[in-house]
């Protein structure tokens, strides 16, 4: 595999994105190609990772295990594209397992050897950590406008989601996970809006018609009586006499 | 004059006058107005229930004044100083609302329907009522339909609330009790639909029934079974103040609030 083809994939990695082309081609200095048949097992959920992958050529596919033990794809991948990046930095368990879907090739980034390229060149941890930090500050960001959001959809205020939707496609990283729990939230709040005014359009509609006729002979009836014209003298007498209190 | 009398009346019995009629003086005498409540359903009286009052502690009633028998002081029983029993209604402790019952003893019933009520006696009681309590408000919780002590509490009130089902038969009952309201010179008249079908579409319903009557809808109250449940011996809206039924009758309290 060429050098300059790794170079150019780890350039799309987020992690890498602040990084000089000259920089950049130490980190892929450091990494090395790896050819894997279908069905063989890149990384395992729960075990520690200590790799970084970009995929060259074929396709991967992501999976977990649903409640029955049965296998979940999440998600698949292919050219381009990397998976465990976070490894490189941190010994957390991998989240899901990897497996190859056809013959595929990679290239892999050791923890170990990442870590030399890290002690040598002071600019690259920079650069890593700067992008840290903005994807930090970015998800803060983002989970607070969710609180915010959370507590207007409590109150019926769906009036946001038109006000922000710029917003959201100018979010500058397309895999971060941030963006896509925020795009998640959103169509939630939109199905939830749609369903709430399906309802309210399913609310019933009353009408009444009155029998004018009969209203008009049931006050005659009453109205004609000795007792109803006292009372109302009566009833007039005493509002004038409470006026004048 | 300060103190205002407040009827609450509905074309159908079973409507929840006595509900709404406690729920109300109980809310207006949370926002701190003096308020009282006169039961002139002599036929069925209820709403003592709802206070708490029962046989035991009633003394004087509505008919010893109406005899002669007792003067309106003594017949006023105040709940302020009786909040006790259930959850709602302990929060009326020290509040200023009193209770001016009917009585509960058929002989007494049966005495009174067979005399008919003297129109200047029951007047002037409810004038020194407002008068010898200091009354903001006086309630007044009637019979149903259109006889002569209803139409009477008609004749004398400042403001008329007049509860309707959300159906045909009661829309055209409360169309003539409207009418009789505005012949009588009623100055202020309210409306009121209780149990309604959460189902139906409460804003329509409102638009329609305020333009058949030209006469505000203060307030849409839902069917509900947790206020079936619940309300027979304690006061609704004290004790779920959160409730939708409940939300919706401090509206109708405000709009009370709001007229005097
Ligand atoms: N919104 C409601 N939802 C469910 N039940 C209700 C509602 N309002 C009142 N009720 C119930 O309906 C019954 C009648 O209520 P209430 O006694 O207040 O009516 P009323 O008009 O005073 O009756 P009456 O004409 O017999 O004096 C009561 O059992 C009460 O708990
Ligand atoms: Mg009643």
């Amino acid at each position: 595999m060429m050098g300059q083809d790794i170079l150019e994939h780890l350039k799309k990695t987020s992690i890498f994105s602040g990084l000089t082309d000259e920089a950049l081609s130490d980190v892929a200095r450091s990494a090395s190609a790896r050819k894997v048949a279908k069905g063989d097992i890149l990384m395992k959920k729960g075990e520690v990772g200590d790799s970084l992958f970009l995929i060259q050529q074929g396709w991967v596919k992501i999976v977990t295990e649903d409640s029955k033990g049965d296998e979940l794809i999440i998600n698949k991948c292919g050219p381009g594209e990397t998976i465990g990046e976070m490894a490189l930095l941190d010994r957390s368990p991998r989240s899901a397992t990897v497996i190859a879907l056809e013959d595929a090739e990679v290239v892999e980034l050791k923890q170990d050897v990442f870590e030399k390229v890290l002690n040598q060149r002071p600019d690259v941890s920079l650069s890593i950590i700067r992008s840290y930090s903005d994807r930090l500050r970015f998800s803060t960001t983002y989970i607070e406008k969710a609180i915010d959001w959370a507590q207007k959809i409590a109150e019926g205020d769906y009036s946001f989601i038109d006000q922000t939707q710029p917003v959201m496609s100018n979010a500058k990283s397309d895999d971060d996970k941030a963006t896509q729990l925020l795009s998640a939230f959103f169509t939630m709040v939109r199905r939830v809006k749609e369903r709430e005014e399906g309802l309210k359009q399913q609310l019933e509609k009353l009408t009444f018609e009155i029998d004018q006729a009969r209203r008009k002979q049931e006050f005659e009836e009453i109205t004609s009586t000795e007792f109803y014209s006292r009372l109302k003298e009566q009833a007039k007498a005493l509002r004038q006499k409470r006026l004048n209190e | 004059m300060k103190g205002k009398i407040v009827s609450i009346h509905s074309f159908r019995g079973g409507t929840g006058k006595s509900n709404t009629t406690a729920n109300l003086a109980a809310q207006v005498a949370m926002a701190g107005k003096r308020v009282g409540v006169v039961d002139t359903d002599i036929q069925s009286p209820g709403i003592h229930v709802l206070f708490g009052l029962d046989e035991d502690k009633m003394g004087k009633t509505l008919n010893d004044f109406l005899h002669d028998k007792a003067t309106i002081r003594e017949i006023g029983f105040p709940i302020g100083e009786n909040a006790s029993g259930a959850a709602g209604r302990a929060k009326l402790a020290g509040k200023n609302l009193w209770l001016f019952p009917s009585s509960i003893r058929g002989r007494e019933i049966s005495q009174i329907l067979k005399e008919g009520i003297d129109f200047n006696r029951l007047n002037e009681g409810l004038q020194s009522t407002i008068k010898e309590f200091d009354l903001d408000y006086l309630f007044i919780d009637t019979h149903p339909g259109l006889n002569e002590e209803t139409l009477l509490s008609i004749a004398t009130s400042d403001i008329l609330i007049i509860i309707l089902r959300p159906d045909q038969q009661d829309l055209q009952g409360t169309s003539v009790t409207v009418d009789i309201a505005r012949s009588l010179d009623v100055p202020n008249l309210i409306l009121m639909v209780n149990k309604a079908l959460p189902k139906y579409d409460f804003v329509e319903l409102r638009k329609d029934i305020e333009s058949k009557f030209n006469a505000p809808v203060a307030g849409i109250l839902p069917l509900s079974f947790d206020l079936a449940d619940n309300a027979s011996n304690d006061l609704f809206s004290l004790s779920t103040p959160d409730h939708e039924w409940s939300r919706s009758l401090r509206e109708v309290a405000q709009a009370v609030l709001t007229l005097g």
